[in-house]
């Protein structure tokens, strides 16, 4: 006997991935999901952000690793709300674990939530967590190919964040290149040049992100 | 290892459907896969024998249809395309619309 059902799979995630929106949307937060690779700069770009908007916004963290608490204590020190989500074998934050870190945050305390996904180009592009924008990190020393290899996460994404361009001159990387590559797959995507060492670039970056925020809480 | 997750999800699905019209074994499980969810088909077939094992589901055969997705084109309309492109299939135009190829429905199963 065949029986028909047409049922979605992952009711799940999609559902917890609605109550973030919700929690976002009442709470006023403009919430942030940051991706990448491993060892694009994630942490130290939120780190420079966290620097630039103080006094401008109230901002939470979140961090998501695989194991440890080392991200989360790096954030810490800067004077900012922050929970670590540690997903165990998970390769991305799943939302209802994002859920369920919230209550550990105070959303009414915050203007922008950062949440730092798990560092891996696949899966987080295929989990979303609610937010508002996803933001795409890159650093100059992975090549300028990338969008190209791992298209979705670029097509998803709203900002593409090169990292890591005091380091220009030290490797064949071309920023030209990787700008036609993203907007290939993302016709659309906003793209922010920055160095976290030299500063160049975060204060376009920090400006585009109070606009996002203005525009949520209109 | 996501496959994992969703292995247990389909064999939950099929087994609880199975219990509403009897709650006979099931032989076959079919579901729809969007080319754009990145699912490796014979990595879930392994994991969908592993979760469904002790379960009505065991021996089941996992069926997966593939979803493509369609480019919107301005000039062409919608063109079914097997993977994640960026021009349009027919003309070859760039800044398309892709649509679709995101699905991961369980379609069917089949009771003994």
């Amino acid at each position: 006997m065949k029986v028909e059902i047409e049922k979605e799979i992952q009711q799940s995630a999609e559902a917890a991935a609605r109550v973030l929106e919700r929690i976002f949307a009442s709470r006023k937060v403009l919430a942030v999901n940051l991706v990448s690779s491993p060892g694009s700069g994630k942490t130290t770009l939120i780190e420079a952000l966290i620097d630039r908007l103080a006094g401008r916004k109230r901002i939470a963290v979140v961090e998501g690793d695989i194991e440890t608490e080392i991200d989360a204590e790096r954030i810490r020190k800067h004077g900012v709300q922050v929970h670590q989500i540690t997903t165990r074998s998970a390769c991305h934050i799943p939302p209802a674990l994002l859920v369920k870190a919230l209550d550990h945050i105070d959303l009414d305390a915050a203007d922008l939530l950062i949440v730092e996904n798990v560092g891996n180009l696949v899966c987080p592009a295929e989990v979303p967590l609610g937010e508002d924008v996803r933001v795409v990190a890159l650093s100059v020393t992975e090549g300028d190919e990338k969008p190209l290899k791992y298209p979705l996460i670029f097509k998803t994404s709203r900002i593409l964040v090169i990292t890591k361009t005091d380091l220009l001159p030290f490797v064949k990387f071309s920023t030209e290149a990787v700008k036609a590559a993203a907007r290939s797959v993302n016709p659309g995507i906003e793209i922010f040049e920055t160095s976290a060492v030299t500063g160049e670039g975060l204060a376009a970056l920090v400006d585009r992100i109070e606009a996002l925020h203005a525009e949520k809480v209109r | 290892m996501h496959e994992f997750g969703i292995a247990t999800e389909i064999v939950a699905a099929a087994v609880s459907e199975a219990g509403k019209h009897g709650g006979g074994k099931i032989t076959a499980v079919t579901i729809r896969v969007g080319v754009l969810r990145g699912i490796v088909p014979d990595s879930l077939r392994m994991l969908f024998e592993f979760a469904s094992k002790g379960t009505p589901a065991e021996g089941a055969v996992l069926e997966i249809e593939d979803e493509p997705v369609f480019v919107a084109c301005g000039e062409c309309g919608e063109t079914p395309a097997s993977g994640l492109t960026f021009t349009c299939p027919v003309c070859d135009r760039a800044g398309v619309v892709v649509k679709g190829g995101d699905s991961l429905r369980i379609v069917s199963i089949d009771i003994e």
